[in-house]
């Protein structure tokens, strides 16, 4: 900005006459051609009036039930009661479970599942044998439903039967009852969710890797540099645009989440666990709006964790801009 | 700084036909500036990563200095390489991209300072130091990737075809740069390109290559004056010596309906494979004759350069057939009142004439 106006101004200095000339015929240019590009409104229309009413009306109106005391079989109706769920949720010791819940399980399964992806994506840009085969298959939890996958992690998770439980026993260590400890059933979740996502990670990092010129790589050899400080002074830089992309996404994930947490107990039928100590905000908003039919309060859960992912994704921003602007 | 040697040093690709580069032998001395040409796909750059550590060498050795390195890894070979590309770190700044490998290498942040500090005055790039590549125009951008090799001190310099990136003029100027600079620091360097003219005017000495094979390996002046082959012959030099190939009859070689004479016992002995002779001659060795002297051409293309001016012509009694019709290039004083479609008779200089066996296509003196 500052520097943009710098040059204005030296331009307004530099040559007086012609600088207000040639802005004052802009601005009607300007708008005759947005009057111009009237089709141009008419194509990109049917998206909008999509999301208008798929999206931005339940948004809105999402945010208008939030400010109510109602059920679910009375939606429309209940009593105005201003900001008062948000006073309740902030100060319900179960949504700060649940805040707690979901920023462990988040960072439980964010942070290896990004440092694995970053590494196989280096492992498939060797030049392997039947790469694409390997490339296939690291795609296919990501297209596994979430219901199939859970169940059938629940069932390895298991405490009397599960496949991991008897191979613990059988190295001579104790059976453990993942879904009943607040520790275990937050790894076992994170488990399911590295196991999803892993693999499409890896593709975007492996896309991201391709484009990197290979005479970096061949300047960075010459330069003395081993594979490992390769790794760590030309990819990882190069790679740092979608690394942040891949953050912000899978944070978003990781505070959505719901499916995984609300299949683990087997049933289907869990508020995250006896006492909660694998509810998610997700799992909570669908306890209050389907199990307690407060939809109101629901309503207000469910923007506490836009906001939250209001402020990351803006924190991830500012941390981009910033690192941009010492970039330059 | 160190003597290079490549000593039948080959490359081959697998499921290719012939080897990219074939037993090459090359001694490049202490401080010298050799030139690798060739037209693309020639193996001039592959000769080269070989000598980087880029590129496996699969049969014959390279040495460096006293030490084989045939199969040591490009870390220690102690070498600098310039990429076509330039290859700078995106991320780093310029002072950044000039210290990494001495970072690498463990040297102390003040006297990496220092150093970068030295290269960076010798290339005017101290004012750009805290800037990213993609702040800098191309010329800057090619003398970092210069300062980045100079910083090292490496025994060696290794340049892949560092100038075709820039724009003609910055071109030429930075050629005599670089040339200036390395008889300077005196490193030892191998450059690549396929420009004939960098070749010339940058080599102490220039290796013509062709097909992955070495073809001579001489100084610009004997490359001019005596190539070793047809093939060295026709890319050396702009515009190209003429070559025209003929029977050889009695005083010379038989262009068309005219005759190129030739001394006796050349002419024997380039004719001794199959009785046909290519004779040579730069376009600056014709003389225009009178009518009825030498050999006849019609003038296709007039080309004023100022200096001087270089007349297209083809032979005017072979017009329609194609095997036989030779585009003959002939230098002449820029006004010399020469118009198309005029017929000429050219002679050559005695002595300027390069005569090649044209089974063999190589030089007979």
């Amino acid at each position: 900005m500052t520097i943009a106006s710098g040059t204005v101004r030296e331009a307004a200095i530099a040559a007086p006459p012609p600088a207000p000339a040639a802005t004052s015929p802009a601005r009607p240019r300007k708008r005759r051609q947005l009057t111009r590009n009237r089709w141009g409104y008419a194509y990109v229309a049917p998206f909008f009036l999509v999301f208008a009413a798929f999206s931005l009306y339940p948004f809105m109106y999402t945010a208008w039930v939030s400010l109510h005391e109602t059920s679910l079989s009375n939606i429309n109706g209940g009593t105005w009661v201003g900001l008062e769920n948000y006073r309740d949720l902030l100060q319900s010791e179960f949504f700060w479970n649940a805040a707690r819940n979901t920023l462990t399980i988040g960072i439980l399964a964010t942070v290896p599942q990004l440092c694995m992806a970053l590494g196989l994506a280096h492992l498939l840009n060797y030049k392997l044998r039947g790469r694409t085969f390997f490339r296939t298959v690291m795609l296919m939890p990501y297209a596994t439903s979430i219901a199939a996958a859970t169940l059938v992690f629940s069932q390895l998770f298991g405490r009397d039967y599960g496949l991991i439980n008897t191979a613990l026993e059988a190295v001579g260590l104790q059976a453990i009852d993942w879904e009943a400890g607040t520790v275990s059933s937050q790894v076992a979740i994170a488990v399911i969710v590295t196991w999803r996502w892993t693999g499409y990670n890896a593709l975007i990092y492996l896309a991201a890797m391709q484009s990197i010129p290979g005479e970096l790589y061949e300047a960075a050899e010459i330069d003395g540099a081993s594979k490992w400080k390769q790794f760590l002074h030309v990819t990882i830089p190069s790679l740092r645009p979608t690394i942040l992309f891949t953050i912000v996404v899978s944070t978003i994930g990781a505070v959505q989440l719901f499916g995984e947490p609300l299949l683990f107990a087997g049933n289907g039928t869990t508020s995250g666990g006896a006492s909660g100590q694998y509810q998610t905000l997700g799992l909570l908003m669908y306890q209050q709006g389907w199990s307690n039919f407060h939809i109101g309060q629901a309503a207000t859960t469910a923007w506490a964790m836009f906001m939250i992912i209001l402020v990351i994704v803006g924190v991830n921003a500012v941390i981009g801009r910033l690192r941009n602007r010492a970039d330059r | 700084m160190a003597t290079v040697s490549f000593q039948q040093a080959s490359r081959i690709y697998p499921k290719a036909e012939r080897p990219a580069v074939d037993a090459l032998d090359l001694e490049i001395a202490d401080g010298e500036f050799l030139v690798l040409v060739g037209p693309s796909g020639c193996g001039k750059s592959t000769s080269l990563r070989m000598l980087a550590g880029l590129e496996e060498v699969d049969t014959g050795s390279i040495v460096i200095g006293d030490r084989d390195v045939t199969d040591s890894p490009p870390k220690e070979r102690d070498i600098a390489m310039v990429f076509q590309n330039y290859a700078l770190y995106p991320h780093m700044t310029v002072e950044e991209n000039m210290g990494f490998a001495l970072k690498l290498a463990g040297i102390g942040k003040d006297e990496r300072a220092t150093r970068v500090r030295e290269a960076a005055k010798i290339l005017d790039l101290e004012p750009y130091l805290a800037r990213r590549p993609k702040a800098l125009s191309g010329g800057q951008r090619q003398r970092v990737a210069m300062g980045r090799a100079i910083v090292r001190n490496p025994q060696v310099f290794l340049m892949d075809e560092p100038l075709s990136n820039l724009d003609a003029k910055l071109r030429v100027q930075t050629r005599t740069q670089i040339a200036a600079l390395q008889r300077r620091l005196g490193t030892t360097t191998v450059y690549v390109t396929h420009d004939q003219v960098e070749a010339m005017t940058m080599g102490d000495r220039v290796a013509v290559l062709k097909d992955g094979v070495l073809q001579q390996c001489d100084t610009p002046g004997e490359l001019y004056d005596r190539p070793a082959n047809v093939f060295v012959a026709g890319f050396i030099g702009s515009p190209a010596m003429n070559l025209v190939t003929g029977d050889a009859v009695d005083g010379g070689v038989q262009v068309g309906s005219a005759v190129l004479p030739v001394p006796r016992d050349q002419l024997t002995r380039a004719a001794a494979s199959n009785g046909k002779v290519t004779v040579g001659f730069r376009p600056e060795a014709v003389r225009l004759a009178g009518p009825g002297e030498g050999l006849p051409v019609r003038v296709d293309v007039v080309e004023q350069l100022g200096s001087d001016a270089f007349l297209y012509t083809s032979l005017a009694d072979a017009p329609d057939d194609v095997l036989h019709s030779a585009d003959l290039v002939v230098r002449t004083e820029p006004r010399s009142g020469v118009t198309t479609g005029q017929q000429l008779w050219l002679s050559t200089d005695r002595g300027a004439v390069h005569v090649f066996d044209a089974q063999t296509q190589q030089r007979v003196d």
